[in-house]
């Protein structure tokens, strides 16, 4: 976390200030499908105008801003939508967007810097790509499949769903640190890899990387902090 | 102090000593795990599973192997380093250490300086070395693992317990911040340890 004023948001607070403090909660609004162009409005305001409730909102931009939730939250069917909805958008920023970013630049790094170890960090990256596309296809599949489920269960929409054994402990052990990789790749250009014409490009990559590394980190505090202890509510609540 | 279980090695051939040290000690401190290790290699396994406050040595064990001693001290940043001496031992030997009991000590003066021990932090600690370049030892283990050994062929291999090597690879990612086999190996290219055509 590089922030050098840590602000606790309340749901009082004008939109505006909390991005301008941390400019790291637009990838917050994204995942929301919260639009900028928030004018003069609260954050309370934004919540009621998008459907999303307070408590979740402030717990998520807490987290963002380095706090972490100090309760557990209550079983909402409401906030279980909202919370996949997020972690969905936030794997096709990964997918889409900051990942193949982050290739791209490797391969322009190539053109100009043909060390073979630069090759091999393209080949690295490669498969690590691979590595978490098959983790978060695991989570677009199984897991949140499964928590919808739980949830429409719960809610009485649809009962002829039925539970299989799988349980959210299961997720728990396959979850695993995709985070680490990203911190060699940083270390490697940072730290060991020869530099040849090729330093802006690296500077833009790097940032991709820290970028990357903010949401991952939060996507994953997300899901162990809030996510998880709810299903695990629901399962009881199922059960 | 504020410490649960205050964990002890005692290092040393002798069972007289390890047992009266151990009722002095357990007289003393109320809470305190003491384990028995018969040489070296027992005592850094025994404190990679306990994370031991304070070993106590008799400094004979280390008598030709002092430069592994230091590099055992730096493994072991938390840990506590006392002699136990009852023959003649040279001076240079007593220095590696950070305090002495010495045979005829009485269980007052003993526990004193076990007691000054667990309230002062180990100098070693959060000193981790990490501008430090490799140790010749973690660049042998970092060949023989980017090359596709695991540990217990690192560990046939280089003669030293699998223990050892885990914690050669655990200082090796403090040092140079990279955890994954993949990304050790583009390291090792670009410090010329291994070269690409033999990978």
């Amino acid at each position: 976390m590089h922030l050098l004023n840590k602000m606790f948001v309340l749901p009082e607070m004008k939109t505006s200030e909390i991005i301008i403090n941390n400019p790291y909660l637009m990838l917050m609004f994204e995942h929301f499908e919260i639009k900028l162009e928030v004018h003069e409005k609260t954050i309370d305001q934004i919540c009621n105008e998008n459907n999303i409730s307070n408590n979740l909102f402030l717990c998520i931009a807490n987290l963002f801003n380095g706090y972490k939730p100090d309760k557990i939250t209550e079983y909402v069917s409401k906030d279980i939508q909202s919370i996949i909805k997020y972690l969905g958008n936030s794997h096709k920023y990964y997918v889409k967007e900051i990942y193949p970013r982050i290739q791209k630049y490797i391969k322009e790094i190539y053109k100009i810097n043909t060390h073979t170890e630069i090759l091999m960090l393209e080949k690295f990256f490669t498969n690590y790509f691979e590595e978490v596309t098959e983790h978060l296809e695991y989570e677009n599949n199984v897991v949140f499949p499964y928590v919808l489920n739980l949830d429409a269960q719960l809610t009485h929409k649809n009962s002829n769903y039925t539970l299989n054994s799988y349980s959210v402990i299961e997720y728990r052990e396959h979850h695993n640190d995709i985070e680490e990789k990203l911190t060699d790749l940083k270390n490697l250009l940072i730290k060991y890899l020869p530099v040849e014409n090729d330093q802006q490009l690296r500077r833009k990559l790097l940032f991709c990387l820290f970028e990357l590394e903010y949401d991952l980190n939060i996507h994953s505090q997300i899901e162990d902090t809030i996510l998880i202890p709810l299903v695990e509510k629901m399962e009881k609540l199922g059960a | 102090m504020n410490r649960k279980i205050v964990n002890i090695i005692i290092c040393e051939t002798s069972h007289i000593i390890f047992e009266g040290l151990t009722r002095i000690l357990n007289n003393s401190i109320n809470t305190c795990a003491i384990h028995f290790a018969n040489n070296m290699n027992e005592m850094q396994q025994l404190n990679l599973r306990y994370n031991a406050d304070i070993v106590i040595l008799n400094p004979v064990l280390i008598q030709n192997i002092t430069k592994d001693f230091l590099s055992i001290q730096k493994e072991f940043t938390t840990t506590h380093w006392l002699g136990i001496v009852y023959n003649h031992i040279d001076q240079p030997l007593l220095s590696l250490f950070e305090g002495i009991i010495y045979i005829n000590e009485s269980p007052g003066e003993i526990n004193a300086l076990i007691k000054k021990m667990l309230t002062i932090e180990n100098p070693l600690h959060n000193q981790i070395p990490q501008n430090e370049t490799l140790s010749e030892r973690e660049i042998e283990v970092l060949k023989l693992l980017v090359n596709g050994n695991a540990n217990k062929e690192i560990a046939d291999k280089l003669n030293i317990s699998i223990n050892t090597v885990i914690t050669h690879r655990k200082n090796i990612s403090q040092k140079t911040g990279i955890k994954s086999v993949s990304g050790l190996t583009i390291y090792a290219v670009v410090n010329n340890y291994i070269s690409v055509d033999t990978m």
